[in-house]
């Protein structure tokens, strides 16, 4: 997610970037909540 | 490297999508939400010296003859002043810099706190490496604290303005990664300490310098990733709604006034108010569902706590750990749940719901402990806890629909100071409770009775408040044209103005 060359350029931003963004994102907080999760399934069981 | 960051550098260019910016928050409120999660440590921390087993202090040695010792180990009690460190730092340099954010742009406010959170845990690297706790604490507790503040506020005013349509979502998302930090960050840094460990070293400092530089990276990353939308911005095909809620101004009043406001304090009261109720809750979470069910959680109902041997208080220390790790799901899930909603309810509606639906499950709570049901005691916490973290969540967009988007990052900045004062009363309030009701005899089960009473009572003179707050007086706003006033008064200009 680096500055665009030419900030006024109007191209829109390429879907496969917005993607790959919530991909980094969203990994590391999908494994934090599967492991928090498969912690508390202790009081279920 | 200041062009870099300026505020100036980072307007969009036609066709950016909004939807890059929530990761760009994402990627800091991660990072930074990791400060709940610094309990992981504390028990290595507590057999630095001694690796097996804690060597204690000399009995005798004074304060601050511990602060600097490095033959014997740090007591778990020491360590836990970090969070009141990163709780006290987080709401005075949020209250503090706010202003300089919305001044300078969100980029060098995420980048500046990326060195001060990245920075403190190498420097509490160092603090451990030496065995120095007051290392530690300038590390991660001031300067990582700061990093705090400033990371938590980086992203409000920014998504505000790119969400003018969800503005609840949009922050929703941001501060639900405050949440979810700890998830990450604890089970992270336990394979880093198991991964550094050898006979004689316990593996801290080296986790604290991995962590460190990998939070730096996220943040920086996250920091770069901030745009902000040009002046007039909105979303393709969405108007703004012609005839405007009242509680819903479309101006905007300047930080310095705001604070001036009743609705501000009245904000800062529902946010305190809300705030404290849920951090006593969480404080207290494992031992409470250990004490008030006792045998009953492990299959030997009627067996009180204090009776079980200490193989079954073993397994129900599991037990609590597993109660409080489910709070922290239902805390980041209530997050965007309720920030989404109130989008569509209102701000003062959702709020009404914390304080009413609220007040009415802490009061349930303790018959649902007599009554022996666990699963009912359970899914009562777990909506408590989603409406804490939905009153997190949900309160910059309250701010923006009462004082306008302009300086909101600032104006929450301030608030966040209740935050602070939340910190200090909900465990103190929760623990003295339960520590007068031991003293005068009350059996472990019964013990978080009043206290629940009493966090009932908190969320109704919230209600309250709540109810009091109001659309902000005309006088307040910034006029049309109306040149901006400075961020704050030179000291001549005050004393002129003054005299």
């Amino acid at each position: 997610m680096s500055d665009s060359s030419d900030p006024r350029d109007g191209r829109p931003s390429p879907r496969w970037l917005t993607a790959v963004a919530w991909l980094l994102v969203g990994a590391p907080l999908a494994w934090g909540v599967y492991t928090t999760l498969a912690k508390a399934a202790l009081l279920f069981k | 490297m200041a062009g870099i960051l300026s505020k100036e550098r980072i307007i969009a260019r036609p066709g950016f999508n909004r939807w890059l910016v929530p990761p760009a928050a994402l990627a800091i409120h991660l990072s930074i939400g990791m400060a709940y999660g610094f309990s992981v440590f504390w028990l290595p921390l507590s057999k630095a010296v001694g690796i097996t087993r804690s060597v204690p202090c000399p009995e005798g040695m004074s304060f601050l003859e511990r602060l600097v010792a490095t033959t014997c180990d740090w007591k778990i009690s020491t360590l836990g002043w970090m969070f009141t460190l990163f709780f006290v730092f987080l709401g005075s340099s949020a209250a503090l810099f706010g202003a300089w954010l919305e001044r300078e742009g969100p980029r060098k406010a995420g980048a500046v706190a990326a060195c001060c959170w990245g920075g403190g845990f190498l420097v509490s690297a160092l603090g451990v490496y030496l065995h120095q706790i007051w290392l530690m604490w300038i590390g991660s507790g001031v300067i990582g604290g700061v990093g705090l503040g400033l990371g938590y506020i980086s992203p409000v005013s920014t998504l505000i303005k790119w969400f003018p349509d969800r503005r609840g979502m949009a922050t929703g998302m941001a501060i639900m990664g405050f949440g979810g930090g700890a998830m990450i960050g604890s089970p992270l840094a336990d394979i880093l300490m198991k991964h550094y460990a050898t006979p004689t070293d316990v593996g801290v400092w080296q986790t604290f310098l991995t962590m460190g530089l990998i939070y730096f990276v996220a943040m920086m990353a996250g920091a770069f990733g901030y745009r902000l939308p040009p002046e007039g911005w909105r979303p393709a095909g969405w108007t703004p709604p012609v005839q405007q809620a009242a509680m819903i101004t479309t101006r905007h009043v300047h930080v310095n006034e705001a604070w001036k406001t009743p609705q501000f304090w009245l904000l800062w009261a529902v946010l305190w108010l809300n705030v404290s109720a849920g951090i006593g809750v969480i404080g207290m979470a494992s031992p409470m569902i250990q004490e008030v069910f006792g045998g009953r959680l492990i299959h030997l109902p009627g067996v009180p706590f204090r009776a079980l041997s200490e193989p079954q208080k073993q397994q129900l220390a599991t037990l609590g750990a597993a109660f409080a790790a489910l709070l922290s799901v239902f805390n980041i899930a209530g997050r965007i749940f309720w920030a989404s909603l109130s989008d569509y309810l209102g701000r003062q509606r959702t709020y009404f719901v914390f304080f009413g639906l609220g007040t009415l499950l802490y009061a349930l709570a303790p018959t649902a402990g007599r009554a022996g049901s666990v699963a009912l005691f359970v899914a009562i916490f777990c909506v408590i806890l989603t409406m804490y973290g939905g009153g997190f969540a949900t309160i910059p967009a309250y701010l923006a629909d009462m004082f306008g988007t302009r300086y909101v990052g600032a104006i929450h900045g301030r608030l966040l100071t209740a935050w602070s004062a939340a910190g200090i009363l909900g465990p103190v309030l929760v623990n003295y409770i339960r520590e007068y009701q031991l003293d005068r005899g009350v059996p472990a089960a019964q013990a978080y009775n009043i206290t629940m009473y009493v966090l009932a009572g908190l969320l109704v003179v919230g209600f309250f408040c709540n109810l009091a707050v109001r659309p902000v007086a005309e006088r307040h706003f910034l006029r049309e044209g109306e040149p901006e006033p400075a961020w704050v008064p030179a000291p001549r200009e005050a004393a002129v103005k003054r005299a």
